[in-house]
């Protein structure tokens, strides 16, 4: 992404993120789509991936969430697309590593994020072995819910 | 259809934002009247296309690209509405909406024959600072991330009632949702106008089908008021940190305004 000055205050990185996310969508005949679904809130997040042989040719995500789940969503996206599989599973420690701990909250998104990602995976591999599933639905079991008084990131 | 109904939903964000990015009042308040006829034709071509039997989404391909001048922005509408008009086939709506672009592109056209109406476009240079406002940094950082999630969540409560409102025979709905999205576009225009001035506008997310293809309305309407009442402790978290009287009335404002949204909303439960 393009360098810009910022202000003191969020992290820079975060901000581009949010105006400017990228994979944002939804890719046109996915190897396989995958979604993580929160019933209680209505809240998702959806991938569509492609795979080639060596592992992720084109992954796209889109959400309904909090900025955190959108920047959280757009750091793995450009983490992972032309990586390996193996290396994707890994990729939200990484994101970890670079944001700083990640809030409870925070870490909800994650697992949004990253559930969202494995469900795609599981798709692809349903398809591979006959099933006629649209896309696989990994439920949550914890809600993405932004305490009183506090905005994330 | 479908592709009539990307190209004139992306011409109304391309107005809208338009509207916002420009600083001289007088030019923004008019470029935010015709993006408001754009929603109204957009509006108007979704009936066309469901009438036919035909559907609609809401894909869009394009992103806000960041202009440095009035007279970049205004001569990139001008090309988006002469690529839009290729889009439409001949009718009684059609010929509407061309006179109105017709005349949307005469106004243009006379605001580019005048070099004051030029000026530097600051709407995303990440500056984050208001006019004769001094916030500090947490301040600062509550109101950068309100106006994102608020001026995304806006646009997706326009689109999600308009498309519930183009497929309910309920008249009582029907006009709910209208109510509705008319406060909808308000809080956009507030928020995105807001944006601007500090340097952070971009264009709010695309929506994925799962967010307004409804199956279960009473769901989504509870789950609709948890969010007003979100939206609520948002603003009243802000009212209150912010160190400004005026921000804080705006706050305040908007926050008063959500609990009759809520109040709305409870007249699509079905009656117990």
């Amino acid at each position: 992404m393009e360098e810009m000055d910022l202000p003191e205050g969020m992290n820079p990185e975060v901000i581009k993120h949010i105006m400017y996310p990228q994979n944002y969508g939804k890719l046109e005949h996915p190897d396989g789509t995958g979604v993580a679904m929160d019933e209680k809130t209505n809240e998702f997040v959806i991938f569509t991936v492609k795979l080639a042989k060596d592992g992720i040719e084109d992954i796209n995500y889109a959400t309904n969430g909090c900025q955190d789940t959108v920047v959280i969503g757009s750091m793995f996206t450009e983490m992972v697309k032309g990586e390996s599989v193996e290396y994707a599973k890994g990729a939200i420690a990484k994101i970890e590593a670079k944001l700083g701990l990640l809030s409870p909250q925070q870490k909800i998104c994650a697992d949004m994020v990253f559930n969202a990602f494995v469900a795609s995976l599981i798709n692809v591999a349903n398809l591979a072995q006959g099933e006629t599933e649209e896309m696989h639905v990994i439920k949550s079991e914890e809600s993405c819910v932004i305490p009183e008084g506090k905005t994330n990131a | 259809m479908h592709n009539l109904y990307q190209v004139k939903h992306e011409l109304w964000l391309d107005i809208l934002f338009a509207s916002f990015t420009i600083e001289n009042s007088v030019i923004k308040d008019r470029l935010y009247d015709f993006s408001m006829i754009a929603f109204r034709h957009l509006k108007w071509i979704g009936g066309d296309i469901l009438e036919s039997g035909d559907d609609y989404n809401y894909d869009r391909s394009k992103m806000l690209l960041r202009r440095q001048s009035n007279f970049e922005i205004l001569n990139y509408l001008l090309e988006e509405i002469k690529a839009a008009q290729a889009a439409y086939t001949p009718s009684t709506l059609t010929e509407r909406i061309i006179t109105d672009e017709a005349y949307l592109v005469q106004y243009i056209t006379a605001l580019l024959e005048n070099s004051n109406n030029d000026a530097e476009v600051t709407a995303f240079d990440m500056h984050r600072t208001l006019p004769n406002k001094t916030l500090d940094v947490v301040q600062t950082d509550s109101l950068t991330i309100f106006l994102f999630e608020e001026s995304y969540k806006e646009y997706e409560l326009i689109l999600v009632y308009a498309y519930m409102q183009a497929r309910t025979d309920n008249l009582l709905h029907f006009n709910v949702f209208q109510d509705l999205i008319d406060e909808s576009h308000f809080h956009l225009k507030s928020f995105g106008n807001m944006m601007a001035q500090m340097g952070i506008l971009a264009l709010p997310r695309e929506l994925h089908e799962l967010t307004y293809k409804i199956t279960d309305i009473e769901k989504f309407i509870i789950s609709g008021i948890k969010e007003e009442e979100n939206a609520k402790e948002q603003c009243k978290a802000l009212s209150d940190a912010v160190n400004d009287t005026e921000l804080s009335q705006f706050f305040d404002f908007i926050n008063y305004q959500e609990n009759y949204h809520i109040a709305l909303m409870e007249k699509l439960l079905p009656k117990k």
